[in-house]
């Protein structure tokens, strides 16, 4: 009888499991109430472990491990001047091409919409789908938000669920996304999706087309309605062809997983600025 | 009430093993999965029944981290934490080599069914990871078997 009970529960356990997985169908991939109180009981925990260990790290840094500070003080110092160069002389060649006000309204908008998120957990089931931010509704992250490493390059786009004080981020390197690309020259145009191994796959460029070549670079095209035109996403690695109607292409994404510890969320829509 | 604790003290360190695995690096994160070692932890010391529940919790906070189907992860630790449970109240695995082949048939055969399912159900390919995710079900044999045994030697020394 005891045995009967048990076996039961199993029954009734794996039940519920396949009609937790039946309700998404028509869903069509939306979070279900569960998952989004599931995320939102559990991502703090994760909050919590992640700002522990950055609190250790700061204090052992700031307060006892100082060797190579000054070094790397000099460094980041010239950086900062070469990069205000560099800003200073963008921003006197964009004010070329548009009015200045029109411009400065635009870089203070751009300059205004970055939110610096920390990673605090990567997906358990495939570490190339989606990572976990430290930013939620609380900050101004809403579903869609581009997300950008330190250095600029795609790194993804925010989805649900979302709570208040953490997000869920879809990574370019993840199956089932998509974004549309063009090559740098010739701006030949494709969708790239992940291989979530940490690659990606350039689609639909047909066979016959001789303007692609192995080390080029891929920029967004803004043709996909999520993310706006321009920003670097990788660089072609291999081109094979076999007996399909499409080349077969690999790109190595320029974002690093194991070197995102900070991202940048755009929270204004980028696309109406570019 | 002192199960329940244990539950989820279990479950926050699986969590915690996981998000500290994911800072130290990206590889490591294939190779452990902490959420097993909890379900098969418990399953091999409480049974079937609260083997099925930590697998059930378990595998919902995995899908939750996790973008796909919610509740995939759910079924396969709930199958898992069951018969792991069920199959050691059958048969003795206490002894180190039998809990280290026990947990690694189970580790391997959730890993199995947890991708065969992403496979047929959801036409997701086969990620082997470079072949990386075939060393997670030993890494979590092994794992298991070192706590399992250190808690037996625990409870041996106080009795």
């Amino acid at each position: 009888m005891k045995e009967k009970r048990r076996f039961l529960l199993l029954l009734g356990l794996v039940f519920a499991h396949l009609l937790l997985i039946s309700i998404q169908v028509p869903k069509g991939g939306e979070p279900t109430y569960l998952e989004r109180a599931v995320f939102t009981l559990f991502t703090p925990v994760e909050h919590g472990v992640v700002s522990f260990f950055q609190g250790l790290q700061d204090f052992w840094r700031n307060y006892f491990y100082l060797r190579d500070v000054q070094r790397q003080n000099q460094s980041l110092r010239e950086e900062a001047f070469l990069l205000r160069q560099e800003n200073q002389a963008l921003k006197n060649l964009l004010l070329k091409f548009q009015g200045g006000r029109e411009i400065q309204d635009l870089l203070s908008t751009v300059s205004r919409s970055i939110l610096v998120a920390s990673v605090i957990g990567i997906d358990p089931g495939q570490v190339y789908k989606t990572i976990q931010l430290n930013k939620g509704t609380a900050a101004g992250v809403r579903k869609d938000m581009v997300v950008l490493d330190r250095k600029g390059h795609l790194v993804g786009r925010v989805v649900e669920p979302i709570s208040s004080k953490e997000s869920r981020v879809q990574l370019i390197s993840d199956e089932d996304s998509g974004v549309g690309v063009v090559t740098e020259r010739f701006r030949v145009v494709g969708i790239l999706q992940g291989d979530a191994a940490g690659k990606c796959w350039l689609k639909y460029i047909v066979k016959t087309n001789k303007e692609i070549s192995v080390d080029e670079e891929l920029l967004t095209s803004g043709l996909d309605g999520v993310y706006p035109s321009g920003l670097p996403v990788g660089r072609i690695v291999s081109i094979a062809e076999d007996n399909d109607l499409f080349k077969k292409i690999i790109v190595q994404p320029y974002f690093d997983l194991s070197d995102l510890e900070q991202v940048a969320v755009f929270t204004a829509d980028l696309r109406e600025l570019t | 009430m002192k199960n329940i604790i244990e539950g989820a003290v279990g479950v926050v360190l699986a969590l915690v093993l996981h998000t500290v695995l994911g800072k130290i690096s990206v590889t490591l994160l294939i190779l452990f999965n902490a959420f097993s070692w909890v379900v098969l932890y418990f399953a091999l010391s409480r049974h079937e029944v609260f083997g099925a529940i930590m697998g059930t919790v378990c595998g919902l906070l995995q899908d939750s981290l996790s973008l796909g189907v919610f509740g995939v992860g759910g079924l396969t630790k709930t199958l898992l934490g069951f018969s792991a449970g069920y199959i050691s109240r059958k048969i003795n695995v206490t002894p180190l080599n039998r809990t280290f082949v026990f947990a690694l048939v189970m580790a391997a055969a959730e890993l199995f069914l947890w991708k065969t399912l992403v496979l047929f159900l959801f036409g997701e390919r086969w990620n082997a990871a470079g072949g990386l995710i075939f060393v997670q079900p030993l890494m979590t044999a092994l794992s298991v078997t070192i706590v399992f045994q250190v808690r037996r030697k625990a409870e041996a020394g106080r009795a």
